[in-house]
């Protein structure tokens, strides 16, 4: 690692932790304007008076704004994200089970749709209105139009249900689900661990469907953008010149105008990445897997504070370190940027 | 598909907040604590107006005192025995945790401070319970049949407690019971894994393995269950349900529900004072289209239901004497001088309420009523009953337990004590009717105490500011081989130890 890179690396600490200060401030002020009443959410509308005095006094509701923000604010200091109100699990090992799955899903997704989309770009660009361009539009057009709710119940339907060619819902059958030892969190590793026969390939008939959709999503977005920058570059006057001097269409796509735009690309990579990272919870709901999508919408359904910071922290985090690392690839693959 | 031994179902888990029996009060923890817990005495499943010894093999009234026999040799999963400070600890320790459910406990007057005197250990095998409300043996019994008086292992419980939580944050994710199912793993909002019980004093269930998973979609539960991957799906829409109607490998189980809807009057909200008008509620109660709601909007769920005690409670009224007329309604109306109504609805933004409410603001619209729809999240909804600052609300009724009076105790009863009971909520003061309430409370003889309850129901469905209006049925969807699933009309009352497949 160059002393520049680990210049620009330091420097980034102070900006993570700014940003993630900001983010939890924002996040508990929304949190506590919301008209839900966290207590009745637990205990229910029967509950006693008393019950309800006791439940608020409990979960810290009774002390002022500040008062909870500073309890707060000291404990995670200490690395402490608090006790789930609707699992009743602390936060960090809810935390724990269900990011690693998300990542897992959204990486593969990543791996696919982004290696395809940017081929699929490339290739439009190399045949402009040939047959391939129309279907990377047609494709580009549908991975960002259609909702992948209603994608992942029609695949359901026709490769699960009917044709019976990959697994359901879940991330295992139950045969697999409650012997194996999830150890890391990631299904593919440790059903490959556990050395039970046919539990990695139980794992994989389960992962095809939700990655292949979320990819779809990927692979919409990166086409569509990815060539839009090719597009761009298509007119410029290097590109000419290189024509001019006698290289092939190719070449001059490939060595002239890829790296013109790869840190374009990487960028649109790192953020469609991030999406997936906190957007696939309907992909989560439809496929019934644990998540950190799911996690954090049915905590918000829930007031469920402890868990709510916990994964926006998380998810904040995520995007901040995410961006930074791209910054830097971008400095690394551009020097023109600064 | 799964092992014969192994039974599968998709519902929803997302619910569950605890599976400790003193704290949790959802639907499906309530139903767990069924599989995997005993009370002293349970409802039976096929009467169940009539009670069966469970953990207790006996028992013996007194002046405010009962008198429970253990059964003898009954021993919790853990191998341990039944004992007399088992009942006591878990009683003493619901009250003393004081979480949602332990109102229920508190209407036999105990509290964190008196109810380890109430708890008397007679000798090995016997137990004495005192009260001190006065409440009749009839149902102080039924009481006790609610889930969160269903009986711990002590030595297990306490030996799991951290400071003072009484083995709370242990209890939320592991069992300590006695009941046909003990809890082999609960995964937060993914699954809760069962195992047989064999030696529990209610007998070994059929199945070895109980899964219940979390499937949030109800779209992929369906599938689910019509590929055979799951034994039982829960919570389909009628949609659903009407899909695999032509599906040979699967079929319909229908259940009543306790569940009752109604549409309630803030007469304490101030500021609109036709909402205390009783000819605005009489006005009402001809403005909604029951049949429309029950028969085609929400097809298959429900029931017209009117009075407060559902339909498979011991004198549940079941005539249905309302039905939509507009022109009666505004007679109604003129006869009162009530012109230019306004009414601000507030219902849960969750279905089914969203379009009961519409079907509301059009019928009501008929009679000159104009019902401005207000949807909230419910624990929003909840707050604005409590605190009686909203003006109208469609609201779900689930008794806390078998017996009228968790319903008519809700309804019909505002003592002067100041207890915030749903008739304090919509500001109804009814001295006469609270007193009819307690004395059906006190009331052993069962006959007499139905004829009460006949009379409070009859009163409140004729004029209150209540419209009662419908009963919820539960339809799940089971493989066609399933057999000996069972589920009784209260909220707890699910059956899985019968269950083959």
């Amino acid at each position: 690692m160059s002393g520049n890179t680990l210049r620009v690396l330091i420097r980034g600490v102070p900006m993570l932790l700014a940003t993630l200060g900001a983010l939890l401030l924002v996040t508990f002020t929304l949190s506590s304007l919301s008209p839900i009443d966290p207590a009745l959410q637990l205990i229910g509308d029967h509950a006693s008076a008393s019950t309800y005095i006791q439940v608020r006094h409990e979960l810290g509701l009774d002390a002022s704004w500040s008062r909870q923000l500073g309890r707060y604010l000291v404990a995670v200091a200490h690395g402490d994200l608090g006790v789930s109100r609707s699992t009743g699990q602390p936060v960090r090992d809810d935390l724990e089970r269900v990011f690693p799955a998300t990542i897992e899903l959204a990486t593969l997704a990543l791996a696919l749709g982004g290696v395809g989309g940017i081929a699929l770009a490339l290739l439009s660009v190399r045949y402009p209105n040939a047959l391939v361009d129309g279907f990377v539009r047609v494709i580009s057009l549908a991975g960002n139009s259609i909702p992948v709710f209603w994608l992942g119940l029609i695949a359901l339907l026709v490769f699960y249900a009917r044709l019976h060619w990959v697994g359901g819902t879940g991330r295992l059958s139950d045969a697999f689900e409650y012997t194996i030892e999830m150890k890391s969190g990631f299904v593919l590793l440790d059903a490959w661990r556990s050395s039970v026969p046919g539990a990695l390939a139980d794992a994989v008939a389960h992962l095809i469907l939700p990655v292949l959709i979320l990819a779809s999503y990927a692979l919409g977005n990166v086409t569509r953008l990815t060539r839009s920058a090719l597009k761009g570059e298509a007119g410029k006057e290097y590109v000419t010149l290189a024509r001019a001097k006698g290289a092939g269409r190719t070449r001059v796509l490939l060595w002239h105008m890829a790296p013109n735009v790869s840190g374009f690309a990487l960028t649109v990579l790192a953020l469609t990445y991030a999406n997936l990272l906190e957007g696939a919870v309907l992909i989560e709901t439809v496929f019934a897997r644990p998540g950190i999508g799911r996690y954090l919408t049915t905590a918000l359904f829930d007031a469920d504070m402890p868990a709510i910071l916990g994964a926006t922290l998380l998810i904040g985090a995520c995007f901040v370190v995410i961006n930074g690392l791209t910054d830097l690839a971008v400095k690394l693959a551009d020097p023109r940027i600064e | 598909m799964n092992p014969p031994n192994v039974f599968v179902t998709a519902q929803s888990l997302d619910d569950i907040v605890s599976l400790d029996p003193a704290e949790g009060f959802e639907l499906s923890s309530q139903q767990t604590f069924t599989a995997v817990y005993q009370r002293l005495i349970q409802p039976d499943r096929d009467q169940p107006a009539r009670l069966d010894p469970s953990l207790a093999a006996r028992w013996t009234a007194g002046d405010h005192v009962l008198t429970f026999d253990l059964r003898e040799n009954a021993v919790f999963s853990s191998g341990n025995p039944v004992r007399p400070e088992d009942v006591i600890y878990s009683l003493s320790r619901a009250v003393k945790l004081n979480r949602a459910p332990a109102f229920i406990l508190n209407q036999l007057g105990w509290t964190a401070a008196n109810v380890d005197a109430s708890l008397v250990k007679d000798d090995p095998h016997r137990v004495e319970i005192h009260w001190t409300a006065e409440l009749g043996t009839a149902l102080v019994l039924n009481i006790l049949t609610s889930p969160v008086a269903s009986i711990v292992d002590e030595r297990v419980v306490a030996a799991h407690a951290l400071d003072s939580d009484a083995g709370n944050r242990w209890l939320k994710i592991h069992s300590a019971g006695s009941g046909p199912f003990k809890i082999r793993r609960y995964i937060p909002r993914e699954a809760l894994v069962l195992d047989a019980n064999p030696s529990s004093p209610a007998g070994a269930p059929r199945i070895n393995t109980l899964i219940l998973k979390n499937v949030p979609d109800a779209g992929t539960r369906r599938l689910l269950v019509e590929v055979g991957d799951v034994d039982m799906a829960r919570d389909l829409g009628p949609d659903q349900i009407a899909a695999l109607g032509a599906s040979r490998s699967v079929k319909l189980l229908e259940f009543p529900s306790a569940t009752i809807h109604y549409l309630l009057f803030n007469t304490a909200n101030r500021d609109n004072p036709a909402l205390a008008n009783p000819a605005l509620w009489e006005a009402a109660r001809w403005l909604i289209d029951y049949r429309g709601i029950a028969e085609k909007l929400l097809r298959g769920q429900f029931l017209v239901h009117q009075a407060f005690l559902a339909e498979g409670f011991p004198g549940a009224l079941d005539d249905t004497p309302y039905h939509l007329d507009v022109a009666r309604a505004k007679q109604i109306l003129v006869r009162a001088g009530l012109a230019n109504v306004h009414i601000r609805l507030s219902v849960f933004n969750q279905p089914p309420f969203g379009d009961i409410a519409q079907s509301l603001q059009a019928t009501f619209a008929q009679a000159g009523i104009s019902l401005d729809i207000l949807p909230a999240e419910a624990s929003e909804v909840y707050s604005q009953v409590r605190s009686r600052s909203e003006e109208a609300v469609w609201l779900y009724w689930i008794p806390d337990y078998f017996d009228a009076n968790s319903t008519a105790g809700a309804f019909a009863f505002d003592p002067a004590d100041g207890t915030k009971t749903l008739a304090w909520r919509a500001g109804w003061h009814i001295p006469g009717l609270s007193a009819l309430t307690r004395a059906a409370a006190l009331e052993s003889d069962p006959q007499t105490r139905i004829s009460i309850y006949r009379n409070i129901q009859t009163e409140v469905q004729r004029s209150s500011p209540y419209v009662i209006a419908l009963q919820a049925r539960t339809g799940i969807v089971v493989r066609s081989g399933v057999q000996g699933y069972f589920q009784g009309v209260d909220a707890d009352m699910a059956y899985y130890d019968r269950v083959s497949k």
